[in-house]
C-alpha cells in the first residue's frame, strides 16, 4: 500500500513538473492559434532551425552561453518571418462588403495555410539536419547534478524550476494579452478584421507581430528546456510540436490560459499512463487522449451541420 | 526496361495509391495527416493473409481493401463533422496510435519451422508471395499498375456522375452545399471510406513488393507526402495526383546528389503550388481545357 | 471639408461607382441617399479606404486621401460607423471603445473619453464588460457610433445607421445624430430611410445606380417631385 502511494506521488510529480514544461513549449502555439486562428504545422521547425543554425555558429565560435541563446532566439524568427510570407500572411483578407466570408471560404484558407506550413516544417528540418548531421548534439547544460530526495520520492528540482517559470510565462502573457493594448490589437485584429481596419488598425502588420512573439516566445522555451537536457537531436522539433499542439488543444484550444491546463493534464495522463501500463502505453494514451477530446468537441448532427 | 527501372515504376504505383486517397479527401475539402494509418492496416492484413492464413494473393489483398474500408469508414464517421484543422490532427492522433498498437502486436504462427508473422515494433517478415509463386518483378509491376488504372477508371466514372460534382461542391463551399441539400456529412464520410479502401489497397501491394513491413514505415511523413503529391500534381482530375508521385519520385531517382535537398525542394514546391495554383498543376480550369481541346 | 470629385470604384468587372462627385460640409450633417445597390457603402468604404478607387479623387480638409490606407484616414481625422454596426463581437463593449481609439497616442484622454462616451450612451455603461456580440441591436449601433467618435474625428460618416432597428431605436439613433450635429460635429450620412433623413440633414444628394441624380438641400428636394414620390411616398399631386 504503501509502495503504491509511493509511486502515485512521483507519478503525479513527475507528470506536473512534465506538464508545466509541456505548457511553456505549447504557449506560442497556442498564442498563435488563439490570437491568430493559425495552426502553424513549422512551429517545432523553426525553433529546431535556430537551434541548429545557433549550435553550427556556436561549434565553429565557441559563442558565450547568453548570445548563443540571442542567436537562436533570432535564427527563429528569421524562419518565422519566412513561413509567415510563405504560408500565413495575405491569407486572412476579408471582404469589403460585409467583414466576413461564407465559412466555407475561411476554412479552406485556413486549410491552406496549414498545408503550407507542414511544406515548410519539411523544409527547415532537412536544412537543419543538413547543417548539423549528426544525429545527437550537446548542447550547452545547467542542468543540476544532483536532485531532491523526499523519502522514497525524488524530485528534479531544475525542472521543477524549469516547469514553474513556463506555467509563469503562459499565466503572465495570457494576463496581457488580455488586458495591454498591444494584447487588445492582437485581439481585436482577428476579431473582425474589418472592423480592426477600419479603427484603424493595419491588420497585417498586427498579426505579423503576433506571428513573431509566438516565434520568440518559441525558442525560449526550446532553449530553457534543451539547457537542462544537455542535447538535442532533430525529432525535437516534431516534439515541440506535437506536445505543445496537444497542450494547446487539449481543453479547447479557446484561450490562452487553456494550454497551461492543457499541458498539465498532458503531463500527469502520460505518467500515469506509463507508470501503469508502460513506456509505450505512455505515447498512446497521448494520442488517445487527443482524439477523444478533439472529437468529444464537435456534436455531429444527422445532416452533418456542426453544433 | 532496366531492372531498376521496373523497381521505381512500381514504387511509384504503390506511392500512388496514397496519392489518390489524399486526392479524394481534398475534393471534399479535407486535408488528412492519417492516410498512412489505412496503408498500414492493408499491408498487414494482406501480409497476414497470404503468408499466415495461405489465402490466394488476390483474396487477401481484397480483404486488405475491405478492412480498410470499414476502419476508415468508423474512424471518420465522428471526425468528418470537425473543422478542416481540427480534423487534420485528428487523422494525426488516430494515425499516431495504430503505428503505436502495431508496434506492440505480436501475432506469430509457425510455418515450416519458422515464426512468421507481426513481431511488434520488428515488424513483419517475409511477405514472400512473390517469392513462392515466382512472380518477375516485371509482373508484379503489371498487377499494381492495373489495379492503379482500375481505380483511376472507377474515379473517373464516378466524377462524371453527379456525385462527383457533390463532392467537389462540398470542398468549394460546404455550407452553400448544405443549403443545397447535399448531405455534406455522409458524402465525406463515403469518401474517407474509399480513400481509405485506395490507400489499404496501396499497402497490400507494398507489402508483397518489399516483403517486410514494420511499423516504423507507417509514420506521418508518409501521409504528409502522399497530401504534398495530390497538392502538386492537382485535383482536376484523377490521374493528376500520379504527375506529384512521378515528379518527387522521379526527380529524386534522376538527380542522386538532390537526395539530401528532396525535403526542401519537395515542400518548396508545395507552399509555392498553394500560393500560386492551390489546385495544383492539372487543376479543375486546366482539366476542362484539355477535354475541350481533345 | 471633403471633396469627392469623378469617383469610379469597382468590384472586379462590375463598376459600383461610375463618376461621382459630391461635398460634404464642414459643420454640416450631409446625406446621401439611394435606393439598394446604389453604390452608397461602396462610396463609403473608398473614403474610409477599404477599397480602392479607379480612378477620381478624394480630397479631405484639403488633402488628397485617395487610395490611402483606413489606419492612414483615420489618423486624419476620418471615422467610419460602418453599416451593420461591425462590432468587435468577442470584446467586450469597454474594449470596443478603446479599439477606437486605436490610432491616438494620448492614453490619459482615452480612458476621459470613454467615460464620456458612457454619460452619452448610459445603455452602454451598464454593458460595460459584456461582449458586444451580445448587445441587442440598436446597443450595437450605439456602440459603434461611440466607437468611431472616440477617434475624435473631424468627419464622421455613418452609413445606413438606421438599418434593421426598431422604429423607436431609429428615432434615438437620429437624435444623437441630431445632438452631435448640435456639437458641432461633421456628418456625412448615408440613408435609405430619406424621411428621418430629411429632419436631421442641412444638404441631400442622391445616388441611383452609380451616379449622383440629385444634389440641394431640403427645400430643393421638397420641391422635387420625383424624390418625393419615389423617395418619401408623398401621393401624386391631384
Amino acid at each position: 500500500m504503501a509502495t503504491w502511494l509511493i509511486n502515485a506521488t512521483q507519478a503525479t510529480i513527475d507528470g506536473l513538473i512534465d506538464g508545466g514544461i509541456y505548457a511553456w513549449i505549447g504557449l506560442g502555439l497556442s498564442l498563435s492559434f488563439v490570437t491568430l486562428r493559425r495552426l502553424n504545422l513549422a512551429y517545432g521547425a523553426t525553433a529546431l532551425f535556430g537551434i541548429y543554425g545557433g549550435l553550427w555558429l556556436h561549434q565553429k565560435w565557441d559563442l558565450p552561453l547568453p548570445v548563443l541563446v540571442v542567436v537562436i532566439v533570432v535564427i527563429t524568427l528569421v524562419a518565422t518571418a519566412y513561413v509567415e510570407v510563405l504560408c500565413f500572411s495575405g491569407r486572412t483578407n476579408v471582404s469589403a462588403q460585409s467583414g466576413s466570408r461564407p465559412a466555407g471560404e475561411i476554412q479552406n484558407a485556413e486549410i491552406v495555410a496549414m498545408a503550407a506550413s507542414f511544406a515548410i516544417w519539411m523544409q527547415l528540418e532537412q536544412v537543419a539536419v543538413n547543417l548539423l548531421p549528426r544525429h545527437l548534439q550537446a548542447f550547452p547544460s545547467i542542468a543540476a547534478t544532483s536532485e531532491w530526495a523526499i523519502g522514497e520520492i525524488y524530485i528534479r528540482y531544475d525542472r521543477g524550476l524549469l516547469a514553474v517559470v513556463g506555467l509563469l510565462c503562459c499565466w503572465l502573457t495570457a494576463k496581457w494579452l488580455a488586458h495591454s493594448r498591444t494584447g487588445l490589437r492582437f485581439r481585436a485584429a482577428t476579431d473582425h478584421s474589418l472592423a480592426a481596419r477600419l479603427s484603424g488598425l493595419r491588420v497585417d502588420r498586427v498579426q505579423r507581430h503576433a506571428f513573431y512573439l509566438a516565434g520568440g516566445l518559441s525558442a525560449v522555451a526550446a532553449c530553457s528546456v534543451l539547457l537542462l537536457d544537455g542535447q538535442v537531436t532533430p525529432m525535437f522539433g516534431m516534439w515541440m510540436l506535437f506536445k505543445g499542439l496537444v497542450a494547446a488543444w487539449l481543453l479547447g484550444g479557446h484561450s490562452l490560459g487553456s494550454v497551461m491546463g492543457g499541458g498539465l493534464l498532458l503531463g500527469l495522463v502520460e505518467s500515469y499512463a506509463q507508470w501503469l501500463m508502460g513506456a509505450q502505453a505512455r505515447e498512446f494514451v497521448l494520442y488517445a487522449l487527443l482524439f477523444v477530446l478533439l472529437v468529444r468537441q464537435a456534436p455531429v448532427t444527422r445532416k452533418g451541420l456542426t453544433a | 526496361m532496366s531492372s531498376y527501372a521496373i523497381g521505381l515504376s512500381t514504387d511509384m504505383a504503390i506511392m500512388s495509391f496514397l496519392a489518390l486517397a489524399a486526392y479524394l479527401l481534398l475534393l471534399v475539402g479535407r486535408i488528412s495527416f492519417g492516410l498512412q494509418a489505412f496503408f498500414g492496416f492493408g499491408a498487414y492484413v494482406a501480409g497476414i493473409g497470404s503468408t499466415m492464413l495461405n489465402w490466394p494473393f488476390p483474396i487477401a489483398v481484397v480483404f486488405a481493401v475491405v478492412i480498410g474500408a470499414i476502419v476508415s469508414a468508423a474512424v471518420a464517421w465522428p471526425t468528418m463533422g470537425l473543422s478542416g484543422l481540427r480534423y487534420a490532427i485528428a487523422s494525426l492522433a488516430f494515425a499516431e496510435m495504430a503505428r503505436i498498437a502495431l508496434s506492440q502486436w505480436v501475432w506469430q504462427v509457425r510455418i515450416d519451422e519458422r515464426l512468421i508473422g507481426p513481431n511488434g515494433v520488428d515488424g513483419f517478415r517475409d511477405i514472400r508471395w512473390v517469392l513462392t509463386n515466382d512472380i518477375t518483378d516485371t509482373q508484379y509491376l503489371v498487377i499494381c499498375l492495373g489495379a492503379l488504372a482500375c481505380c483511376v477508371a472507377v474515379m473517373w466514372y464516378f466524377e462524371r456522375r453527379r456525385i462527383g460534382t457533390a463532392m467537389r461542391a462540398i470542398g468549394f463551399d460546404e455550407t452553400l452545399a448544405q443549403h443545397m441539400g447535399l448531405n455534406t456529412h455522409h458524402i465525406r464520410v463515403m469518401t474517407a471510406t474509399i480513400a481509405g479502401a485506395i490507400a489499404a489497397l496501396g499497402g497490400a501491394l507494398y507489402a508483397h513488393r518489399t516483403t517486410y513491413i514494420e511499423p516504423a514505415v507507417f509514420e506521418p511523413m508518409l501521409g504528409v507526402h502522399s497530401v504534398g503529391y495530390a497538392l502538386i500534381g492537382g485535383l482536376g482530375a484523377p490521374f493528376a495526383p500520379l504527375l506529384g508521385v512521378i515528379l518527387d519520385l522521379g526527380l529524386l531517382n534522376a538527380f542522386h546528389d538532390l537526395a539530401q535537398w528532396r525535403m526542401v525542394i519537395f515542400g518548396g514546391l508545395v507552399a509555392i503550388f498553394l500560393r500560386l495554383k492551390p489546385r495544383g498543376l492539372v487543376d479543375e480550369k486546366l482539366f476542362d481545357s484539355l477535354r475541350k481541346g481533345i | 471639408m471633403l471633396e469627392i470629385k469623378d469617383l469610379q470604384t469597382a468590384y472586379g468587372k462590375i463598376e459600383a461607382l461610375k463618376g461621382v462627385s459630391l461635398n460634404a460640409n464642414q459643420g454640416q450633417v450631409t446625406c446621401l441617399l439611394g435606393p439598394n445597390g446604389a453604390g452608397k457603402s461602396t462610396l463609403m468604404m473608398s473614403v474610409a479606404g477599404i477599397l480602392k478607387p479607379k480612378r477620381g479623387h478624394i480630397k479631405f480638409c484639403g488633402e488628397d486621401i485617395t487610395g490611402k490606407s483606413p489606419a492612414d484616414i483615420v489618423s486624419r481625422g476620418l471615422a467610419l460607423v460602418p453599416e451593420n454596426r461591425l462590432v468587435f463581437p468577442a470584446l467586450d463593449v469597454r474594449e470596443n471603445l478603446m479599439a477606437g481609439a486605436f490610432r491616438r497616442r494620448d492614453h490619459a484622454l482615452i480612458r476621459a473619453d470613454i467615460d464620456a462616451m458612457f454619460d452619452r450612451f448610459p445603455r452602454l455603461r451598464e454593458r460595460h464588460n459584456q461582449p458586444a456580440g451580445t448587445l441587442s441591436g440598436g446597443e450595437q449601433q450605439m456602440l459603434a457610433v461611440a466607437r468611431a467618435l472616440m477617434s475624435r474625428p473631424k468627419l464622421l460618416l455613418m452609413d445606413e445607421p438606421s438599418v434593421g432597428l426598431a422604429p423607436k431605436v431609429v428615432a434615438e439613433i437620429f437624435n444623437i445624430i441630431r445632438q452631435l450635429h448640435a456639437e458641432g460635429v461633421s456628418i456625412f450620412l448615408v440613408e435609405q430611410n430619406a424621411n428621418m433623413a430629411a429632419r436631421v440633414a442641412q444638404h441631400f444628394y442622391l445616388l441611383e445606380q452609380g451616379r449622383q441624380v440629385f444634389s440641394g438641400d431640403a427645400a430643393a428636394m421638397a420641391a422635387d417631385d420625383v424624390i418625393q414620390r419615389v423617395y418619401l411616398g408623398k401621393r401624386q399631386a391631384a
